[in-house]
């Protein structure tokens, strides 16, 4: 087991790497000028000159390879660079604004959790029941509806025509709601859809066959058995969207005003501010990896057969 | 065995547990703060608004993040930009400028002071002008900082700037908003350079900075030791809410007392609101026009008849009205009348006329041939692109009318939406048929637009180089920023803005507005005269 651990740790320096030399060539291939974009943004027209002294003053004026060294070198540091708008510290600008993504991701993974596990389960054990067709319209209505869209159908509801929810902002728990069922809902159509076909996949195993002939108890089979091994795909999905929640969460966070970094990114983008992009990118690269790690190590003490599996074959 | 599995799942549940409880901790401590916040905030007499991005430091010597508007709340000018371009003296009372248009003397008002309480004199006028002179280089863009040659402090309430050479609308650039506004002492970092930030925003403003959260909302507070008429509202609460939609359905539902702006809302939003007759709104006088400029080192447009033709072939007013709701209003000057100099502008005005476009184009030598709908000359085909910035709609929706309408004259328009920043790249290096611009409004114009037509770099000097008069131009340009004498700049602005127009390279579209919607209970809102500046000087709310 531990030897499993140590090799899967060791497997995210390479694809950490590659991540940070696709981000940067793909954020130095941009055709816009960076400096030229700090000018634009503040309804400036530059002469060359002040185009050339913020060149200058970025670091863009060097080759690219020092460009890219330098970053790295300073990314080990945990330095991410500074904001070329802000003039702060990128890594202070987005830790400052994490906690409030972090909050809004943990808080629909938990809408998501406590919605798509009994719906999910119920709809496979009573296949073609009122509540798998519910779950059904469900997914449906998650998979195909845009968030953005979402959003603003909930505001207009539950905010402007009910007034039980506020539109935008932070505080209390009220204002959580709306934003994380909103962000939930996707992952609830994909989840109760899993489930489902993971509990209906685990009903026809031999093992269940064996339970019932032993004369064990349909409640506890159910319960113990057949959730316990179904639920381990969900988690595996859980794992690999916690990264696209933090990034999902971009446009959710636009919609509701939400004082995360998602939406910093997207003034970044906008700003041509690459040390954000750069940290922006890289973080998530980072979350990505170790939240599909952490995922890796859970469904190993769920189902030991994982790292067993490896053994037998060395 | 048994206990293995036991301990396993002791462990996933506390992983849920933790989850869980991060997640609830998250809202319980943040609602505390929130229950003190509003508890303050209702009991006044406060105006909320919405803006899309966050106020930012505060600075008033630096552009981005800072806001305009933000900027303007807590920082005054020496002089303010008055309706009609008139200029009158703010934190200079007088001032006096030497025959040879060198020498700026100010007199400063007496009795203002800073939000800390300290007095505003020569002193802080001089170190402020000086910190901003060590960037020279960021803030050359405002034609007279980099042709400052002295700060000087004459007495304790006179200070005098002097010149390298004579240069007219000195006077009318100190009215901007940054970067020639005014930090109080307290508010300087150590090493006294503010371009890497600020100790605090202490400003001689009616505003102050009162609670502010990053990306949330800023609170301004009135400045008691404002030396002015204090404001009306004692509030000023600015909520961060970077979506169009949202700020239209938070205005819906009482959130806001106010949505103010260029381009803030949809004008959809904007008219559907208006239908309602639920809500008070305002349109502002021009603050800038929308202009097609069309690049004469093409071929096929270095042909004045080809530019006419192209100007008689669309539906101006039709164009306007339909792709803006009549919101903003049809042009007929390539800068709005309501400019210093500019209206006396002398130049036909040009209708829709489909004959004399297709005349035009005729005489022009473009034909079309039997069977094909584009028009043709020594076998090339009229063909243009017009570039536009795909964030904005409107841009869009006029290239698309453009299309449609010029196709009738057998002329190919091909459209491409690009990044703001790739229009003004592609604009300044010159690569472009047509594209759309718009001037920068009250108090930069008409001196920087006919600036930056001259100058080398920018596109317009290049994109108007067919000009038989070019050079005659440029050196009018030269002239009118240096001469002293008030009617020769007039006569000056009146040929050159007619010039530019009448050859047609430069076409003008619309005369942009800005736009306000706000709730029942407030009153008095008027839109202030410089395109930059804060309104709420004389709005109030009523409870």
């Amino acid at each position: 087991m531990g030897t499993y651990v140590f090799k899967r740790i060791i497997t995210i320096i390479p694809i950490f790497l590659l991540a940070t030399l696709l981000t940067f060539s793909m954020i130095h291939l941009s055709p816009v000028d960076p400096a030229e974009a700090y000018f634009t943004t503040a309804h400036i027209q530059a002469t060359d000159e002040m185009l050339e002294q913020k060149r200058q003053e970025f670091g863009l004026d060097q080759p690219l390879l020092i460009q890219y060294v330098n970053a790295l070198i300073k990314i080990c540091q945990f330095d991410f660079g500074i904001s070329y708008v802000t003039n702060k510290p990128v890594w202070e600008e987005i830790t400052t604004r994490l906690p409030a993504t972090i909050q809004l991701t943990l808080g629909s993974l938990l809408i998501a959790i406590l919605v798509s596990v009994p719906i999910g389960f119920l709809a496979g054990i009573r296949k073609n029941s009122v509540i798998d067709h519910f779950s059904r319209f469900l997914s449906f209505i998650g998979a195909s509806i845009p968030s953005f869209w979402l959003g603003y159908l909930f505001i207009f509801f539950f905010s402007v025509k009910l007034d039980l929810f506020p539109v935008e902002g932070t505080g209390t728990w009220k204002h959580l709601i709306l934003p994380s069922v909103t962000l939930a809902f996707p992952l609830i159509a994909l989840y109760t859809r899993l489930l489902r076909a993971s509990v209906l996949e685990n009903l026809q195993e031999p093992y269940v066959l064996f339970a019932r002939t032993r004369g064990i108890h349909e409640r506890v089979i159910m319960g113990k058995h057949v959730l316990r091994i179904a639920i381990s795909p969900m988690i595996t999905g859980l794992g690999m969207n916690l990264g696209n929640l933090l990034t999902g969460a971009i446009i959710v966070e636009v919609v509701f005003s939400w004082p995360g970094f998602g939406r910093y990114f997207i003034e970044a983008i906008f700003n041509r501010d690459v040390p954000v992009i750069q940290g922006y990118v890289l973080l998530a690269a980072g979350i990505f990896l170790i939240s599909n790690l952490i995922v890796d190590l859970i469904q190993m003490l769920i189902d030991p057969r994982i790292s067993r599996k490896g053994r037998q074959y060395q | 065995m048994a206990n293995k599995i036991y301990k396993k799942r002791i462990l996933l549940i506390s992983v849920m547990v933790l989850t869980l409880s991060i997640a609830l901790l998250g809202c319980s401590s943040e609602s505390v703060d929130n229950s003190n916040e509003s508890s303050t905030s209702e009991s006044e007499n406060m105006i909320t608004f919405a803006w899309p991005r966050d106020v930012g430091a505060l600075n008033p010597h630096v552009y981005n993040p800072n806001q305009l508007f933000a900027q303007s709340m807590v920082y005054e000018p020496l002089v303010s930009y008055q309706d009609g371009g008139e200029l009158k003296g703010h934190l200079a009372e007088t001032w006096e400028i030497s025959e040879d248009g060198t020498e700026y003397v100010f007199n400063l008002r007496q009795g203002v002071k800073f939000s800390d309480g300290t007095s505003f004199n020569a002193e802080i006028v001089k170190k402020n002008f000086d910190t901003i002179l060590t960037n020279v280089d960021l803030h050359s863009w405002l034609g007279f900082i980099p042709k400052i040659a002295q700060t000087e402090v004459v007495d304790e309430y006179t200070f005098k700037l002097t010149l390298k050479e004579s240069y007219y609308p000195t006077i009318q650039e100190l009215a901007v908003v940054r970067p020639v506004r005014f930090l109080g002492e307290a508010g300087f970092p150590e090493d006294g350079d503010t371009s890497n930030g600020i100790a605090k925003p202490v400003g001689t403003g009616p505003w102050v900075l009162d609670e502010y959260k990053v990306d949330e909302y800023a609170i301004f507070k009135r400045n008691d030791h404002y030396w002015g008429e204090l404001p009306n509202a004692e509030k000023i609460q600015v909520k961060v809410i970077p979506d169009a939609e949202t700020r239209v359905l938070a205005f819906e539902k009482g959130d806001l007392d106010l949505i103010y702006g260029e381009g803030v809302i949809s004008l959809d939003a904007f008219k559907q609101l208006e239908s309602t007759e639920n809500y008070g709104t305002s349109v502002s006088e021009p603050v800038a026009t929308r202009q097609l400029v069309m690049n004469t080192n093409k071929e096929q447009l270095s042909d004045e008849r080809v530019r006419q033709a192209l100007h008689y072939g669309f539906n101006k007013e039709a164009m306007v009205e339909g792709v803006t709701s009549g919101l903003e209003e049809k042009a007929d000057y390539i800068l709005p009348p309501n400019f210093p100099y500019t209206s006396s502008v002398d130049v036909t005005t040009v209708d829709y006329n489909v004959e004399k476009a297709n005349q035009l184009l005729e005489e022009a030598g473009w034909k079309l041939p039997e069977g094909k709908n584009v028009r043709e000359k020594d076998g090339k085909p009229l063909e243009f692109e017009l570039m536009y910035d795909s964030a904005e709609s409107i841009q869009k929706l006029m290239a698309e009318t453009l299309q449609s309408e010029w196709a009738g004259l057998g002329v190919k328009l091909n459209i491409v939406g690009v990044e703001l920043t790739t229009q003004v790249e592609r604009f300044k290096a010159n690569e472009f048929d047509m594209n759309f611009f718009s001037n920068y409004g009250a108090p930069y114009d008409p001196h920087t637009f006919v600036n930056i037509v001259a100058t080398e770099g920018f596109g317009f000097r290049e994109a108007i180089s067919s000009y038989p008069n070019k050079d005659e131009l440029l050196n009018q340009i030269a002239e009118v920023k240096q001469t002293t004498d008030e009617n020769e700049r007039q006569q000056l602005y009146t040929t050159i803005l007619g010039s530019l127009q009448e050859q047609g390279a430069i076409v003008p579209i619309s005369y942009i507005k800005k736009i306000a919607i706000y709730q029942k209970n407030v009153s008095n809102f008027t839109f202030p005269a410089n395109r930059d500046e804060h309104p709420f000087t004389g709005i109030s709310v009523n409870e």
